[in-house]
């Protein structure tokens, strides 16, 4: 196999990681404006709050993301036509907030109890408790597991070849199919997203380590 | 006027009674010491002064305003009522300056300027002026325990409660926060400790309660209690605490 033939197909590949990188962002951001809230849901007291965020966690997390995918592209037709970019992001999202929920609220609650009751015996109200002490401490605590997720999410983000959105897996299929390097094809997909996967955790791990810095 | 009265005083868990119908009444300026076995009621009655736990019946009164369980009021009288926790429980993502301003500012709306001089010389009373911008984690369970003591005075309260402040301590380090503690009680300041150190409570306390199974079984002078205790479960509880190595 000559080595610089394959090389010239790499360019092709660059449009398609940035589509790659486009629907996880999205996903992540939708997943993170879904996942926050449903993760207070969960925690709260108040049975009309945690009873939806449970159903949603339970209904999300117990069924495949091809599925929502196509609930999403192909099932929701009637009611709104979504191009396949936004159908993707939005069923990513949806998916991503129920694993974000569970992340958040389980490093919430990890925070030791007697945090709320100093800020409280302050004279501090609930939220003020949560959002200058519980959430600060709570988010740090998430951030390794959430950089795991935001990598899950990336790799994730290839079902959206399923319904025709031109990111790095369907590129590779389709120039597979006119030049007949299947392998090599799928191994340039492999090493962009190893890039890809490798920069997020690079990302990840220079936040934790600047949020961290006051604790040594 | 009372600082703090208390009357007829019930807390339950589950089936489980803590507190059987207390009486209480702290004079402005006065340091009261409860003793007694774990599990008698004594943090719980702490925790109930400050709301932390809500009471099942019972009348608390601060300042002589009868406090209702609502958020306002009780929001209110944790600004007067200033806690000190067996575990500290220091903000660890804050230095120990912030932690001393943060009530004051958050709460009180204090400009920060101001709350950060008042903090330097709560820092400095308490001996840690040296460890402003440190961050909790980088200092001794003794300094962690000055540091609550100063965010808790940040607030300006008039009373102080204090929840073994020491029994998570190494016994080294136990005798300065003790000393701080003195000098707020020589100060005037209104007190309520659980405490199962003598020493303290015979140099600071106007009184000394024993607590035995949710109600107080005795209490008087420092000196009465632990020299001619008149009910057995005394003599036995401190017979115990006094032969302890660690006081």
């Amino acid at each position: 196999m000559d080595f610089s033939k394959i090389l010239t197909f790499v360019p092709y590949f660059l449009p398609a990681a940035w589509m790659t990188l486009k629907i996880t962002t999205m996903g992540i951001l939708i997943g993170l404006m879904i996942g926050f809230p449903i993760a207070f849901g969960r925690i709260s007291r108040r049975r009309f709050l945690s009873l939806p965020s449970k159903g949603y966690i339970a209904l999300i997390r117990g069924t495949p993301l091809l599925l929502q995918l196509f609930v999403v592209y192909y099932g929701l037709v009637r009611l709104v036509a979504l191009d396949p970019l936004p159908s993707a992001a939005l069923a990513l999202g949806v998916h991503n907030g129920a694993y974000i929920a569970e992340i958040i609220r389980g490093a919430i609650q990890s925070i030791n109890r007697g945090q709320m009751e100093a800020a409280r015996s302050l004279g501090m109200t609930h939220m003020q408790a949560m959002r200058r002490i519980i959430i600060p401490q709570a988010l740090l605590r998430a951030l390794p597991p959430l950089g795991n997720q935001f990598i899950i999410a990336l790799k994730d983000s290839s079902l959206a070849s399923t319904v025709t959105v031109r990111e790095l897996v369907l590129t590779s299929r389709q120039l597979a199919s006119s030049n007949f390097m299947m392998m090599e094809m799928l191994a340039i997909a492999a090493v962009f997203y190893l890039i890809l996967t490798g920069l997020l955790t690079l990302l990840v791990n220079h936040l934790e380590v600047r949020m961290s810095v006051s604790r040594a | 006027m009372s600082m703090i009265k208390i009357r007829n005083l019930y807390k339950s868990f589950g089936d489980l009674e803590v507190l059987k119908g207390l009486d209480l009444d702290v004079d402005e300026g006065e340091v009261v010491v409860i003793i007694g076995a774990s599990g008698s009621g004594k943090s719980t009655l702490l925790r109930c002064i400050n709301f932390l736990e809500e009471s099942d019946s019972g009348e608390i009164w601060v300042e002589g305003k009868l406090v209702h369980h609502t958020g306002s009021d009780i929001n209110a009288v944790r600004q007067e009522v200033g806690m000190v926790f067996q575990h500290f429980n220091l903000f660890p993502h804050m230095t120990v300056l912030e932690n001393v301003i943060e009530g004051p500012v958050q709460v009180k709306k204090v400009p920060r300027k101001k709350a950060v001089s008042r903090a330097r010389e709560l820092l400095e009373k308490v001996g840690l002026s040296d460890k402003a911008k440190s961050y909790p984690a980088s200092l001794s369970g003794g300094q962690k325990q000055r540091v609550a003591i100063a965010r808790a005075l940040a607030m300006e309260p008039n009373v102080m409660l204090f929840d073994e402040p020491t029994s998570a301590l190494d016994p080294e380090l136990v005798g300065e926060v003790l000393l701080v503690m003195e000098e707020l009680a020589k100060e005037g300041m209104t007190m309520i400790v659980v405490t199962h150190e003598m020493w303290f409570a015979r140099e600071a306390a106007d009184r000394v309660i024993f607590m035995d199974e949710g109600v107080f079984l005795e209490s008087g002078t420092p000196d009465k209690i632990f020299t001619e205790p008149e009910e057995e479960r005394t003599k036995a509880f401190l017979s115990k605490i006094l032969a302890s190595p660690n006081t």
